[in-house]
């Protein structure tokens, strides 16, 4: 199966999506469940393929690698292909009753999960730029569904800002290199990429990808549109499409910036992120904001595993991201009803049980209590870091660790004020209806059915780690040395 | 405070940016590189007379699905966030006699350099955003004059959406037929002509006309506010 | 030799320069409007560079006609550019939208203002970033 589908299909869904529906109202519910659960399936396939035989590139138009686009298919990129459309199609589940502007809504979730799939599938400096560009603009446009326009205009300026910084690196990597695609780019790095062009262009493109993976200096948007989106857009872009950004940044790393100044770079914004995250969330009076913060905490520790060089930072960073896409979107899901003032939530056990004990279980796997896969991924990440023997590598770790005591302290905080603190007279909590709960309860078994899956879901990742780390690997798939020297 | 660190910012900032243009300027004599190559093998490969057609519809033809979408999704999203005009807000004034009839003159022409921009955008320069700019101002410039007359955004959002996915049939198309995605299809035919360079002059019209219709949808659509 | 830095040297610092002056009115300025304005100097910076990028010597632009036999110059930026400038266009309307709505919402263009008010709305108040308990009536 070609890897194009995966792109090509929610485009096409998309371009009709609104056709369809203007002549037919009764067609509505299924098409975008349908679409992606047959982007799903040829994922799914397409994973059974690359696992059977080995990573691949497609080639669009048949010219080849440099001259041309392809794509690079490989498990890591199809992992996160796969919790894109997942994670998307649950978060279907918890849609509304009809609102103003569903059309638009639904047209824009099958586009940004085509913009995904483009965004950690391509092999070429340009068309991820443009489709980073699909992912930014859908998500503006989701972040201003439900009327939230200042804090969704305030999100586009930055995240504008960061795509002119990401386009002006890019053209800055071709000034130097004459090349776009990554594994020619990969062969030429060593000579071309040292000077002061090819680093200026990497602290632009990180600066620019950081806009979206929510890293340190550029994540301000992120409390503002978390707390005024619909809980189902922030679970998506804050659980699962912040990621992909950090996937590129990641791939840019693995091929064309392998000196340690850059992973040091990425490891630094990556520390400053948990601090400010986490310190931040301790302090929010608000939950939806603390969630947000949190986030920002989380991605900051995805940035720091990603910056550990090798196989080791792969598998951990993949462990959180993937940890993070089940916990995360589920959180917010829960919020719809409860997402407002923190001392609201007392004694919110007694209004729903079920709630209360789902966001517990979220919360414990989110701090790292084992047996939950939270731990499991935080200890991946320790064991990461502390393998590197780098002095730099050694402090991130004891941050990481008083960042899960600073987690422990506020998420414990509301725990206790949903199960031992007494109803207030004048609350108006009200228990969520259950269908904004089925996405949690979806997210939860997936959580349960990988605390059983640890063993085998570890052997995977550590396969699939050790071939997205080999430089060589991307480079003999994708580009013929003999054509192009 | 905040207006003096954004001062030093930006001095930093073009401090580092003068570095890199004199390394660039100085130091850096690129030969070569894959505009190079393109440009030897476009000719044969494509066939169109324009070689930066040639790039941007076969080489990097999904870059052009890529923009066309982004284009889509901000008229997508402009329509969620401007939502639909109510039938009772006021409409702006008419335009005077002189602006009228210009309008109206001018529109049969527009349409017909914009068709011709379009189709003879693999042999000169030009091609189906150019084109469809032009499209799109030959509908809009009515609407300015007469504001009482909206665009049918029936009719746009159709066009708008048959021919994007025409671009992607194309493109699956010849992923049946060739392998590829997007590869170029009927051969090249001779450089220059009219109907040569294959697949590429539809692949154009279907450029045209949806930048055409999406962008006359968004500007008409900002006007109504 | 001369005459051609002398040509780069003049369109690297104009793309130089918009670019900068595209930031400096990002950081500097609180009016959207304004703002906007400088995302466009800024990614008409990032175009200019771009096209500076395929300029040969001696070349011609790459279309092929009868008889020609000059260099061209590198056709892979000016298709990037096309590319970028309707991205650049899609982003500002979708931008001018936004200010459209929040305008007729607040009344107010001042993004200073705009954060206090989203944090007012959405129950959460920041003095210097920093959220703070909100006070109960």
């Amino acid at each position: 199966m070609n890897a194009i589908w995966l792109v090509v299909l929610p485009l096409l869904g998309a371009f009709l999506l609104p056709l369809v529906y203007r002549e037919n109202i009764k067609l509505r519910i299924g098409i975008g469940p349908f679409v992606l659960g047959l982007n799903l399936i040829i994922a799914v396939m397409i994973w059974f393929d690359v696992a059977a035989n080995g990573a691949h590139t497609i080639v669009m138009g048949g010219f080849p690698a440099p001259l041309g686009i392809i794509f690079y298919v490989d498990q890591l990129a199809l992992l996160f292909v796969i919790m894109v459309i997942l994670g998307t199609l649950i978060l279907w589940l918890g849609k509304e009753k009809d609102y103003i502007g569903y059309i638009q809504e639904e047209t824009l979730l099958l586009l940004i999960v085509g913009g995904s799939c483009g965004l950690v599938l391509s092999g070429d400096l340009f068309n991820i730029y443009v489709f980073y560009e699909i992912v930014a603009v859908s998500s503006y446009g989701l972040a201003a569904s439900r009327g939230s326009y200042a804090a969704s205009v305030r999100f586009l300026i930055l995240g504008a800002f960061g795509s002119s910084l990401l386009l002006l690196g890019i053209a800055l990597i071709y000034a130097v290199t004459g090349t776009l695609n990554l594994a020619h780019l990969a062969v030429l790095a060593p000579q071309s990429l040292q000077g002061i062009v090819g680093v200026t262009a990497f602290v632009f493109i990180i600066i620019g990808l950081g806009v979206k993976a929510e890293l340190f200096p550029v994540n301000t948007w992120v409390p503002e549109v978390y707390t005024t989106a619909p809980a189902r857009i922030s679970a998506l872009l804050g659980g699962i499409v912040s990621k992909l950004a950090l996937l590129v940044i990641l791939r840019l790393l693995i091929t064309l910036y392998e000196s340690s100044a850059a992973h040091l770079l990425l490891l630094t914004l990556g520390v400053l992120g948990v601090i400010t995250g986490e310190l931040a969330a301790m302090r929010a009076t608000h939950l939806r904001q603390m969630l947000a913060y949190s986030s920002i905490g989380q991605l900051g520790l995805v940035a720091i595993a990603f910056s550990i060089p090798g196989p080791a930072g792969i598998i951990a960073g993949t462990a959180l991201a993937l940890h993070h896409a089940i916990v995360k979107p589920a959180l917010f899901m829960l919020t719809k009803a409860w997402g407002k003032q923190l001392s609201d939530l007392a004694g919110a056990s007694k209004v729903s049980l079920l709630s209360s004990l789902l966001f517990l279980v979220f919360a414990l796997s989110l701090i790292g209590i084992p047996p939950l896969p939270g731990f499991w991924a935080k200890f991946l990440l320790l064991k990461g870091a502390l393998e590197t023997n780098i002095a730099a590598y050694q402090m991130a770790i004891a941050v990481v660790l008083i960042a899960t005591v600073i987690e422990t302290t506020y998420f414990m905080r509301i725990v206790r004020l949903m199960f031992q603190e007494e109803l207030k007279k004048t609350s108006t909590l009200k228990a969520p209806a259950l269908q904004e709960l089925m996405p949690a309860c979806v997210f939860l078994a997936i959580l349960l059915i990988s605390v059983f899956a640890i063993k085998p879901m570890g052997t995977h990742l550590n396969t699939l780690a050790i071939s997205a780390a080999d430089k060589s690997v991307y480079i003999d798939q994708t580009f013929d040395k003999t054509l192009f020297p | 405070m905040t207006v003096f660190s954004g001062v030093i910012f930006t001095i930093g900032l073009g401090v580092l940016l003068i570095a890199v243009m004199k390394s660039l300027i100085l130091e850096q004599v690129l030969t070569g590189g894959i505009g190079s190559i393109i440009l030897e093998q476009a000719p044969t490969e494509v066939g169109s007379a324009n070689i930066v057609s040639s790039v941007l519809l076969a080489y990097r033809g999904l870059d052009t699905l890529g923009e066309l979408t982004v284009l889509f999704v901000a008229a997508t999203a402009i329509g969620l966030v401007l939502g639909q005009r109510s039938p009772d807000t006021k409409h702006d004034s008419e335009a005077g006699f002189i602006l009228r009839s210009a309008a109206d003159l001018l529109f049969p022409f527009m349409i017909m350099l914009g068709a011709y921009i379009i189709l003879h955008g693999h042999i000169t320069p030009g091609g189906g955003f150019q084109g469809g700019a032009i499209l799109a101002a030959a509908f809009f410039i009515p609407i300015l004059a007469s504001p009482a007359s909206p665009l049918n955004h029936k009719v746009s959002s159709l066009i708008e959406g048959l021919a994007g996915t025409a671009f992607i049939l194309i493109g699956l198309f010849a992923l049946v037929g060739k392998g590829y995605f997007l590869a170029p299809l009927f051969g090249t035919g001779d450089i220059g002509a009219l109907f040569s360079a294959g697949s590429l002059p539809l692949l154009y019209l279907a450029v045209g006309l949806k930048v055409g219709s999406e962008l006359a949808g968004l500007l008409a659509r900002l006007q109504e506010v | 030799m001369t005459e051609t830095i002398g040509i780069q040297l003049v369109s690297y610092s104009g793309a130089m320069g918009l670019i900068l002056l595209g930031i400096f009115a990002l950081v500097n300025y609180e009016h959207l409007i304004r703002v906007i304005f400088g995302l466009i100097l800024l990614e008409a910076g990032v175009n200019l560079f771009l096209i500076t990028l395929a300029y040969r010597a001696d070349a011609v632009a790459p279309i092929m006609i009868e008889g020609q036999t000059a260099a061209m110059v590198d056709p892979i930026p000016h298709a990037l550019v096309l590319t970028a400038i309707v991205i650049g266009v899609a982003v500002q309307a979708l931008a001018l939208a936004l200010v459209i709505k929040t305008y007729q919402k607040y009344g107010t263009l001042n993004t200073r203002i705009l954060a206090q008010r989203i944090a007012e709305e959405s129950g959460t108040r920041m003095i210097e970033g920093i959220p703070t308990e909100v006070k109960k009536v």
